[in-house]
């Protein structure tokens, strides 16, 4: 009996969400167009040489023993340069299309930096004050300097992937946070609101076989979406999961979960969807910003990456990131996996608490 | 015994300092068709809730089929059918659809068909819900609340909202839910639709019942049988002078004056002298009889759509 009305609520509900392109669109399509979008335009600037523009003197074209050592030492460093006389070249500044601007006259140089370019800027001019003294050094006969070896790869250590490979896990968290916090908490608030729960009440129908059932039509909606984007990612960027995909799944259940259980619990405690929409927003936003979805926020102030690391939503992209990337083995990862199990269980246990029909 | 459908004893609710029912009293006999009856805030609503079990009265004792909520809530679930004012459906969802998927929430459900037919929502059985009609989609509230073959159904405002046309079919397929047998319990603000279609009807205002009784009673209560009512073109004469010279309250309202009449015979003779004497310039005069609106306005000195 039970099972029965758990099908056929499942099944309805799968069907009226296919049947709702604006839903359909926000669960599934945002996150591959948002990966489609940035992991094109970002991933392009990332393999572009960087470029500045060089004022030379008065003269214009005039080049000396000095200017040469440095073009060189800078070409060595993978700078691109402009060269434009001073009137051009300071007409480009003004209109704001250079990242950076190198004045030289007789030896002596000066650097002007856009700081609307930062971080470009600061790469810019970390990398022509070091040309610089490289020239310099050459000029004293100091001989060959030799750089330390670096290399590049994600922090665990397994592959330089393309912008798109650090995109696609944060997009994934931020979908199961999106849908935990829209559709199931904005669903549950109209709900209550406008007396669809109300109505359920005065039939037999259970509330746990209710709840079940829409926790589940958001579970397959979230693996669906989940697939869309990993298919999407391996196709256009040739990103894939360097992981066990069981843990990936485990990761994806986990972050579903303990979002579905926050929708619920949150939406107990507003009045009607106006509220609720006011407060989801207040909260996905920064979380948003804050977590690491798009980029790694080494820029924010110390307190509030630590204070967003105790979120949810941060220990799940590091999480998705670290099986993703660096095929990490959920032992690996316990600091988040505790993190996003406590944070699961409260809201589990408010929602369940506070749940009610009328 | 014969048990009751509905009995409701003494309940009582306030929702912070709002007194909203204070002291009902119910009984309904099964197979009666009964109204409540009053304005909006009179507690029709919340009494409704507290006897559809989704509001916990303070004080009182409610029994529906002689069964308690607080024992027996899912058997009561079972055998009861309930209309809201506006039932929340997903638009996407279809008439059909709606129809299977609350069925299957009760034992013993009446097949889509069959509901389709008697609702007359053939024709619009793959339409989202969304797109019907006031009345259709009002029907299909119904069709809801009957899937389970309910022993008691409860219609809160069925017709509010509706055109006249759409109004008549409903009223049609409660009459026949009559004829089924079935008890129902309805409120409305509408006195001819509670003229209409109840055996019995209570007058509620204040969280109370004031009156109780079948509309013929009630009316027959007011001793003021029939009423003339008159009306001006333009400005109305001096209603003082006139009320003198009859000897008879006249209520006036602007252009339009109501008298009672307790022996119509005799007023109606007295009536027609006075505007003869006084030559009253009317423009229109008729006679109807005394309406539950009139037995309201008398109860609490207020109109029920005020």
């Amino acid at each position: 009996m039970n099972a029965r009305i758990y099908f056929n609520q499942l099944r309805m509900g799968l069907k009226i969400f296919l049947r709702a392109p604006s839903a359909v669109f926000w669960l599934v399509g945002f996150p591959i167009a948002i990966l489609l979008v940035l992991g094109t335009v970002l991933n392009d600037k990332v393999d572009d040489s960087i470029k500045l523009t060089w004022s030379y003197g008065a003269t214009g074209a005039a080049v000396n023993a000095e200017d040469t050592a440095l073009k060189l030492a800078m070409a060595e460093r993978g700078l691109v340069v402009e060269t434009m006389a001073p009137a051009a070249a300071e007409a480009r500044w003004q209109l704001g299309k250079t990242p950076a601007l190198l004045e030289g006259q007789d030896g002596k140089y000066t650097l002007r930096i856009n700081t609307y370019y930062a971080p470009q800027g600061r790469q810019i001019h970390a990398l022509v004050q070091q040309s610089f003294l490289i020239a310099q050094a050459r000029a004293r006969g100091v001989g060959e300097l030799l750089p330390m070896p670096t290399t590049m790869t994600s922090p665990g250590g397994h592959r330089g992937g393309p912008y798109a490979a650090y995109l696609l896990p944060g997009l994934l968290g931020l979908n199961l946070l999106m849908m935990g916090l829209i559709s199931v908490g904005m669903v549950d608030a109209a709900q209550r609101e406008r007396g669809g729960y109300k109505r359920l009440a005065t039939t037999p129908l259970p509330h746990h076989v209710y709840i079940a059932a829409q926790v589940s039509i958001r579970l397959i909606i979230a693996f669906s979406a989940a697939v869309m984007l990993l298919l999407a990612g391996a196709a256009v960027f040739g990103v894939y999961n360097q992981g066990s995909y069981l843990s990936f799944a485990a990761l994806v259940l986990l972050g579903a979960s303990c979002f579905i259980c926050l929708g619920y619990a949150l939406s107990s405690f507003m009045g009607g969807v106006d509220t609720y929409a006011g407060v989801s927003n207040l909260l996905l936003l920064p979380l948003m910003m804050l977590s690491g979805v798009y980029f790694a926020i080494d820029s924010a102030p110390l307190w509030l990456q630590h204070a967003v690391e105790i979120l949810p939503l941060a220990p799940l992209v590091t999480a998705l990131r670290a099986v993703f990337n660096d095929g990490a083995s959920l032992g690996s990862i316990g600091p988040s996996l505790a993190i996003l199990a406590a944070w699961t269980l409260a809201a589990f246990a408010v929602a369940t608490k506070r749940f009610r029909w009328v | 015994m014969q048990t009751w459908a509905i009995e409701a004893i003494g309940l009582q609710k306030r929702f912070g300092k709002v007194h909203a029912v204070r002291g009902l009293d119910l009984r309904i006999r099964r197979g009666e068709v009964f109204g409540l009856l009053g304005p909006n805030g009179a507690g029709k609503t919340t009494s409704l809730e507290m006897i559809e079990g989704l509001v916990r009265p303070d004080d009182g004792e409610i029994r529906i089929l002689g069964l308690d909520w607080r024992k027996d809530g899912n058997e009561i679930r079972n055998r009861i059918g309930v209309q809201f004012q506006s039932t929340q459906l997903d638009d996407k969802i279809k008439v059909r659809e709606a129809l299977h998927l609350f069925g299957c929430y009760y034992r013993n459900p009446r097949s889509p068909e069959e509901l389709l037919k008697l609702l007359q929502l053939e024709e619009k059985a793959d339409a989202f819900q969304s797109t019907l009609s006031g009345g259709q989609r009002q029907r299909l509230a119904l069709g809801l609340a009957l899937v389970n073959k309910p022993e008691v159904v409860f219609l809160d405002e069925p017709t509010t909202g509706l055109d006249p046309q759409a109004r008549q079919v409903l009223w049609g397929l409660v009459r026949h839910l009559r004829e089924e047998g079935s008890t129902v319990l309805l409120t409305s603000h509408y006195m001819e639709e509670v003229e209409a279609l109840c055996d019995r009807v209570g007058i509620m205002d204040h969280g109370q019942i004031l009156q109780l009784g079948t509309p013929r009673e009630l009316i027959g209560e007011l001793n003021q049988p029939s009423f003339v009512e008159i009306e001006f073109r333009d400005a109305a004469p001096d209603v003082q002078a006139f009320a003198a010279h009859l000897g008879m309250p006249v209520e006036a309202k602007a252009q339009h004056w109501s008298i009672a009449l307790g022996d119509p015979k005799r007023d109606l003779h007295r009536l027609m002298s006075s505007i003869e004497a006084l030559d009253l310039p009317m423009q229109q005069l008729h006679v109807r009889r005394a309406s539950l609106e009139d037995v309201f306005l008398h109860r609490t000195g207020r109109s029920l759509r005020e």
